[in-house]
């Protein structure tokens, strides 16, 4: 007699195994309802496959959208290390994307110089950005979720008023964005440049130190217990402060990657939900800061299949619809994981009782 | 104390037939058929795991039994929820209250209740306890916040919420852990008052000389299945002891030090200097505790839960800074913070494992190196060596006896047991000092407890000292060669083991002393608290 049973634990192999066919079965899902709006999948599918990882260009587009999601989703994936979740990635890549475009825009010098300065400052404006909320849960215990997504609304409007405002662009004129930046992050592989690399290194530079360093295990036991951690002496409170900042350092890099290395400007909206698609990377990585690299890749297909599609005349929500879609069926795949199939420990005897009729008094 | 006497062919309130529960791997309950008499008090016996627990959640409703059949006042039931349980009249206690801390104790009576009034105003909730309350001979403050409850007065809820619901079957688990002996002889006549009205308790319970007490018939449980149920008048608790055990229980004699061991100290490890402390709200929690701890003695604090032990168990492992005195550790001033206590050989074996001592969720090798993670070969200059870490994990569990198929397996997934044995070996690998055991044995099985104690025999031999905080007199008495008693955050007095005994132990947790001085300051005491 044998039945499902569902187990406290999911292992990998059934994890990964689910969700690949949670992504089966999203596409069959999204094939069908294109077929049944009258369109001819098939030749959708194979522009899908040719624009994305089926052509140089494709693949230099993919890794552009992969470098800001892996940055945003290693931002949330830190602070889901410790028990937190810092929903404030779109506020934080905003205030890089500030504090990068200021040193652009009024430093002069090589890009030698000004590329670093540029990346300091906008971590530094990230961390910030990230302060307010993180003084506040570490000595006031004030939910981080709420402030940190509050804030991200200011980011929002203070990214519009200054590409609007005081930087506006005055030579061409440009309505919502400042002038071009002087420097740039260079290029290594068509329009791919070294920000995508160093993403890649940062993910698993947090990995290891998650790994490899007494930091990391007492931010894990920190994380899965404070009463644990509490009772071994560890310093809780300034692992909470400093994973909270180092996300808001992450963030605000891809914000300035986004800046120096893709759009060479401050542009109201630019964050483009960078920040809150590395909650999504964040939950498809399940904590793991390797697992953020393939997660992000995911999320840059469907990105990246989103414009082809809207290429085709579907409407550019598809991409919200898509990813709702990939998350519900990879979250029941998530959920199925954990069940295995059991037999009893010892076979029933052929002569059990039958269960008496249910009576109610 | 014989129970009423019943007509001839009342059928018993609860009869269970061939009843089998299967996990995977495991069998939890089989073929246990079992009787429960209208007017009688029916012990249940076992080890840890032998099924107990499992068998009154069929009972009740939490698990549906894989075969077997269950009948209730002669009729056949099967519940699918506690809920059609309690509506049949079965009313199950746990051992951890599921009351709302925060509601009033008539909030909590009346909560998930079809009886509950439309008009549930507090004056209304409040009358109709206090009625429930005089009518069953459960003593409760309606208005209190349970929060603000002894445990004692926590679990009257419990039990006066279950016989509101008309309970005509009352299972109760190891319901005197977290008594007072006199609030468990309260308990005892409550439930022999309700016996006299013709209803059936049954009680789980480790203490034999309880189940010897009140019980009218024992049934033993053994590896899921029924060895076999006694008139507890033909008993004796040595017999017992080995039913549920499986072979004979050699009582040791753990005073008794082995040759070659150390002697007791002459110098403390650890000594507090008039130490007070207040909680978060100013309320004094412990009041001018002056005390040593020698190397190579057991020091047993006894007293009532809640009397300042959690207080004191912090301070004595530096999780707690006292508010106003001294901590020396080996005649010095101690470095504050429970970590520089670890490292300076001051071991801990807190009151809850999962919720302080273990990161339920983390790997077991996650949770071994708790206490060393710092330290060459697993730590040093900042880094974290996992394959270190892995063979520290198999040390100690290898030290433990307890088998682990998968060090990356989380924590949560081994038994209280195996869990408590993995704490206690990691504890006292650090312990060179000292180690402080909070309630140690609370949850184990009378095999577990036997191999728990002999650990700390082994370590005084060894030199260390050790503190063993325990509700449990006879455990104390069994262990330690001084017994402190505390009382309202005072420490009422420290008794040599020897001219110490329980009546006087008894008297000194209740606040009671021979002085007159001494009656000053406990009552001094509880106002503060």
């Amino acid at each position: 007699m044998t039945r499902f049973q569902r187990f406290p634990t999911a292992p990998a192999r059934l994890v990964l195994a689910w969700r690949a066919a949670a992504l089966v079965a999203a596409a069959l899902i999204i094939g069908l309802l294109l077929a049944l709006s009258g369109r001819n999948v098939f030749e959708l599918a194979v522009l899908v496959l040719k624009s994305t990882i089926g052509s140089r260009f494709g693949l230099e587009d993919l890794a552009l959208f992969m470098t800001p999601l892996i940055l945003t989703g290693s931002a949330v994936t830190v602070t889901s290390r410790i028990g937190l979740w810092n929903i404030g990635g779109e506020g934080q890549f905003y205030l890089g994307a500030i504090g990068a475009a200021g040193v652009g825009l009024y430093m002069p010098g090589s890009p030698i110089v000004v590329l670093p300065v540029m990346a300091v400052t906008a971590m530094l404006c990230g961390v910030a950005w990230i302060a307010v909320p993180t003084l506040a849960r570490a000595y006031a215990g004030v939910n981080e979720i709420i402030t940190t997504l509050l804030l991200n609304f200011v980011a929002g409007l203070l990214t519009y008023w200054l590409a609007t405002g005081p930087w506006r662009d005055r030579v061409t004129g440009a309505l919502a964005s400042t002038g071009r930046i002087h420097v740039a992050i260079p290029e290594f592989w068509g329009v791919v440049h070294w920000g995508f690399p160093i993403a890649l290194l940062v993910a698993g530079g947090l990995a290891a130190i998650m790994t490899w360093t007494s930091w990391g295990y007492e931010v894990r036991i920190s994380g899965a217990n404070p009463g644990a951690a509490r009772y071994a002496g560890m310093p809780t409170r300034a692992r909470i402060i400093a994973v909270m900042l180092l996300s808001g350092a992450l963030a605000a890099l891809a914000g300035m990657f986004e800046v120096a290395g893709t759009v060479h400007r401050l542009q109201g909206g630019m964050a483009d939900n960078f920040g809150y698609l590395g909650i999504v990377v964040a939950v498809l990585a399940r904590r793991s800061c390797l697992a953020v690299i393939p997660a992000a890749l995911l999320m840059a297909l469907i990105l990246d299949a989103a414009i082809v599609l809207q290429t085709r005349q579907l409407a550019a929500t598809v991409v919200l619809a898509i990813t709702g879609l990939v998350l519900l069926l990879i979250a029941i795949g998530d959920e199925l994981a954990h069940y295995r199939p059991v037999t009893p420990a010892v076979r029933l005897p052929p002569s059990a009782p039958v269960a008496t009729p249910k009576v109610t008094t | 104390m014989r129970p009423p006497p019943v007509a001839p062919g009342t059928p018993p309130v609860l009869q269970l037939v061939g009843i089998a529960k299967y996990f995977p791997g495991v069998i939890a309950n089989e073929d246990v058929s079992l009787d429960v008499l209208s007017g009688e008090i029916l012990a249940l016996l076992g080890e840890n795991g032998a099924g107990k627990s499992t068998l009154m959640n069929v009972v009740t409703g939490i698990y549906l039994a894989d075969a077997g059949e269950m009948i209730f006042d002669g009729y056949g039931v099967q519940f699918s929820s506690p809920q059609e349980a309690i509506k049949a009249g079965i009313g199950m206690v746990h051992q951890h209250f599921k009351l709302v801390p925060a509601f009033t104790v008539a909030e909590n009576i009346h909560l998930g209740w079809s009886e509950t009034p439309r008009n549930a105003s507090p004056a209304v909730l409040e009358a109709r306890t206090q009625e429930l309350s005089e009518r069953f001979g459960f003593p409760v403050d309606p208005s209190a916040r349970v929060e603000d409850l002894s445990a004692g007065e926590q679990q009257r809820v419990e039990i006066l919420r279950v016989l509101a619901r008309k309970a005509r079957l009352l299972i109760l688990d190891e319901p005197t852990a977290v008594l007072t002996p006199s609030e468990a002889r309260d308990l005892f006549r409550a439930l022999r008052a309700f016996r006299a009205e013709g209803n059936a308790v049954i009680i789980i319970s480790h203490k034999l000389d309880e189940v010897m007490e009140i019980s009218d018939r024992v049934t033993i449980l053994r590896g899921g299945r029924k060895i076999g149920t006694w008139d507890t008048a033909d008993c004796a608790p040595r017999m017992l002891a080995a039913t549920m055990v499986g072979r004979e229980v050699v009582r040791q004699n753990l005073l008794l030090r082995s040759e070659g061991a150390a002697p007791r100290g002459t110098v403390p490890e650890l000594s507090l200097r008039d130490v007070s402390v207040r909680d978060d709200r100013g309320v004094t929690t412990l009041s001018d505790v002056t005390l040593d701890v020698f190397g190579g003695e057991i020091l047993g604090i006894a007293g009532v839960a809640g009397n300042g032990q959690r207080e004191l168990t912090e301070v004595l492992t530096g999780l707690t800074p006292p508010g106003r005195g001294t901590v020396l550790l080996g005649g010095a001033p101690a470095e504050p913070g429970a970590a520089a206590f670890a490292r300076q050989g001051v071991g801990h074996i807190p009151q809850d494992r999962l919720h302080s001592a273990l990161a339920p969720s983390l790997s077991i090798t996650d949770n071994m190196v708790l206490r060393e993670y710092e330290q060459p070969p697993i730590g040093g200059h900042g880094f974290y060596h996992a394959e270190a870490a892995l063979e520290l994990a198999r040390e100690i569990a290898n030290i433990a006896e307890v088998n682990i198929p998968d060090f990356a397996m989380p924590v949560r997934n081994l038994s209280g047991g195996n869990q408590q044995r993995l704490v206690a070996r990691r504890e006292i690998r650090i312990a060179r000092r000292l180690l402080v055991a909070a309630y140690p044995s609370r949850g184990l099985d009378i095999g577990a407890i036997a191999t728990m104690h002999r650990y700390f025999a082994d370590l005084r031999d060894q030199g260390v000292g050790i503190v063993v905080v325990s509700e449990d007199l006879e455990e104390l008495l069994n262990l330690s060669d001084r017994i402190g008693v505390l009382c309202h955050g005072r420490l009422m007095a420290v008794l040599d083991a020897a001219e110490a005994d329980i009546e006087r132990i008894g008297l000194l947790m209740g606040g009671r002393t021979e002085t007159s001085e001494t009656k000053m300051s406990v009552a001094e005491g509880a106002i503060l608290s």
